[in-house]
């Protein structure tokens, strides 16, 4: 099996796709850090809602494409309706209240969760695009997993396009680089929050909506992705899309790679991994700021 | 910190324990177990108050503290068959030597960031206990003795008198952490927790104190985990996740933040909530969850603040009233 090329090139496929789904959580997140340093630990639940939102209506409309453009929006409708109700005023409640309050949104959406779908993982099988399997170097690979990893570049794509090339995408940077400075300027900074705020809560539940087919919608999947997530935010650098990109995959990597490799140590590596990036670049790896 | 009406919280630890003890008096087995579990999670949140509440830094590591004492004191005691109150301290060294070098390296970072830093350095040990054949990985350890108190003519294996005994457990940490927040460790910590800036430019060795109140955390953690192990006499790497700290800074946070007695009661009523809910509904979770987001956003500091809220009004009142 080690030396086999093939097996090789599934690694680093799956370790793509991985990466792929990290980079869809973190780079909302990683934004919404940088421009008004708000931590939102509900982030995960808002990838399961996506999952479990995607199935129901995966099995109620029989499209997969349904859920794929649908989950996203009413994600984002929770999304608002957290903003309205409370990410607005703890906006400048300083870290450690965000901190709570959104962990006890985790607590709240895991019981809404177990309340609407029960505790069994689903899936759907059925009406999948991209159901076949493509041979590379001899190995069988699910095309599906091929469409994860297009669909992460694709997004990065389209947000790189949206924050260099748009007025809205030079006023968040502006925002990330120094929110005072920009509101100084006239640029309204709690708008381009809400907007990225609904943007993160949307890609997270796209990324939810693409891994149900291919990893089952699971109770436990918001909580067990938040902690690599906040990791690939913390190394990549906050509020940097590029940062999202790279930590995403240096992550992906490490988690796929280490379990092939040293299956004991994979989840260690990535954590002294954390360590290290705070302690010697507390910035990140591609920090905005200078 | 705000000002407390002086006197107010030694009544109310005083009331809380009496409490506790008037309900281990009328418990039966079921009330047993529910004074075991406010007992050992009361000495691991009163444990995160010195950090978080007193000392500004809020770890999530404590949970992975707690579990490290608690296999250190199941190696100890069950694998390599040393006596049971040596094994308790072995397991409060083990995890204040391992709390020295997490705050060590974590107290150069500061709010979000000292955050992640022990998030994943806990998590590093729950990974490591996960995995561990030598320790029983997912599988758990087994077979965890007891302090054995029959030379004095005292069964511990009667769940009466091995609630009392972690009640007691309780007891002398709530007095020993209340001695060390009002000697002057403590009162440079607060400091450091208010203005850091300051105390450094007074030629403070800011990182120095940090990581010794880390240390004493962890230890007390240590000692906790120790508990849990001998309650149960079953441990699994459960107890390391992170999941495990942040359950006990939800108990500290409905509290009261630095006040010592809000933990244990923020601990009370988060574990009576639970089993009492528990009843009613399978989703206590939810409002759990709740409870937390209504309590941070009032603005109030928990349970204690209430009271203490209660308190004014009514010295107000009886002060117009003699007027």
């Amino acid at each position: 099996m080690v030396g086999d090329g093939g097996f090789w090139f599934v690694q680093i496929l799956n370790s793509l796709q991985m990466s792929m789904l990290l980079f869809l959580l973190s780079v909302g997140l990683s934004v919404i850090f940088g421009l008004l340093n708000f931590v939102n630990l509900a982030h995960g639940s808002l990838y399961a809602l996506g999952a479990f939102i995607g199935y129901s209506i995966a099995n109620y409309t029989g499209s997969f494409w349904a859920a794929f453009f649908l989950s996203p929006l009413a994600v984002m409708a929770i999304g608002a309706l957290l903003y309205v109700t409370l990410i607005d005023r703890l906006r400048s409640a300083g870290p450690m209240n965000q901190v709570l309050v959104t962990f006890g949104l985790i607590f709240v959406f895991l019981d809404v969760i177990r309340f609407l779908w029960g505790v069994d993982a689903l899936g759907i099988t059925e009406g999948l695009p991209f159901s076949g399997r493509i041979e590379i170097f001899g190995e069988i690979y699910p095309a599906y997993r091929l469409f994860i990893i297009v669909l992460g570049f694709l997004v990065f794509l389209a947000l790189h396009l949206l924050l260099e090339h748009t007025r809205i995408g030079a006023e968040v940077r502006a925002g990330v680089d120094n929110a005072e400075i920009a509101r100084c300027l006239g640029i309204n900074v709690e708008r381009s929050f809400l907007l990225v705020f609904l943007l993160g809560c949307a890609l997270a539940g796209l990324a939810g909506a693409v891994a149900m087919p291919a990893f089952s919608a699971t109770l436990g999947m918001g909580v067990s992705i938040l902690v690599p997530t906040l990791v690939v935010v913390v190394v990549g650098g906050l509020g940097s899309l590029r940062g999202a990109l790279i930590g995403s995959l240096l992550i992906g990597t490490t988690l796929t790679f280490g379990q092939v490799l040293i299956p004991e140590f994979a989840s260690i590596i990535m954590y002294a991994l954390l360590v290290i990036v705070l302690l010697v670049k507390p910035a990140g790896l591609f920090p905005v700021r200078s | 910190m705000t000002t407390h009406p002086p006197g107010s919280r030694a009544i109310l630890a005083l009331l809380t324990f009496c409490g506790l003890f008037l309900y281990w008096l009328g418990a039966d087995f079921f009330g047993y177990e529910i004074l075991a579990e406010i007992a050992v999670f009361a000495i691991l949140a009163m444990a995160l108050d010195l950090l978080a509440g007193y000392g500004g830094m809020v770890s999530l590591a404590q949970g992975a503290l707690f579990g490290i004492g608690a296999y250190a004191f199941a190696y100890a005691s069950a694998t390599l068959s040393i006596s049971v109150p040596l094994s308790m301290l072995i397991a409060v060294l083990v995890s204040g030597v391992m709390a020295l070098l997490i705050g060590a390296l974590a107290s150069g970072v500061t709010g979000i960031f000292f955050i992640m830093i022990t998030l994943a350095i806990g998590e590093m040990a729950h990974e490591f206990f996960f995995k561990s054949k030598a320790f029983g990985g997912d599988d758990g350890f087994f077979g965890i003795p007891r302090l054995d108190l029959s030379g004095i003519g005292i069964d511990m294996m009667d769940p009466a008198n091995f609630t009392l005994f972690l009640l007691a457990s309780t007891l002398a940490i709530f007095l020993l952490l209340r001695w060390l927040v009002a000697s002057p460790f403590g009162v440079t910590l607060v400091g450091i927790h208010e203005n850091s800036h300051r105390l450094r430019a007074l030629g403070l060795p800011v990182r120095l104190y940090k990581t010794m109140a880390f240390a004493v955390a962890g230890m007390v953690s240590g000692l906790a985990g120790s508990l849990i192990a001998q309650h149960t006499s079953f441990i699994s790497p459960e107890l390391l996740h992170w999941t495990t700290s942040g359950e006990i800074l939800v108990m500290l946070i409905v509290g009261g933040l630095a006040t010592l007695i809000g933990p244990l009661m923020g601990v009370i009523l988060v574990v009576l909530l639970k089993h009492q809910l528990g009843d009613y509904t399978d989703y206590w979770q939810f409002w759990l969850g709740l409870v937390l987001i209504a309590v941070v956003l009032s603005g109030r500091n928990g349970l204690v603040g209430a009271v203490e809220e209660v308190w004014h009004k009514v010295n107000r009142l009886r002060g117009r009233s003699h007027a």
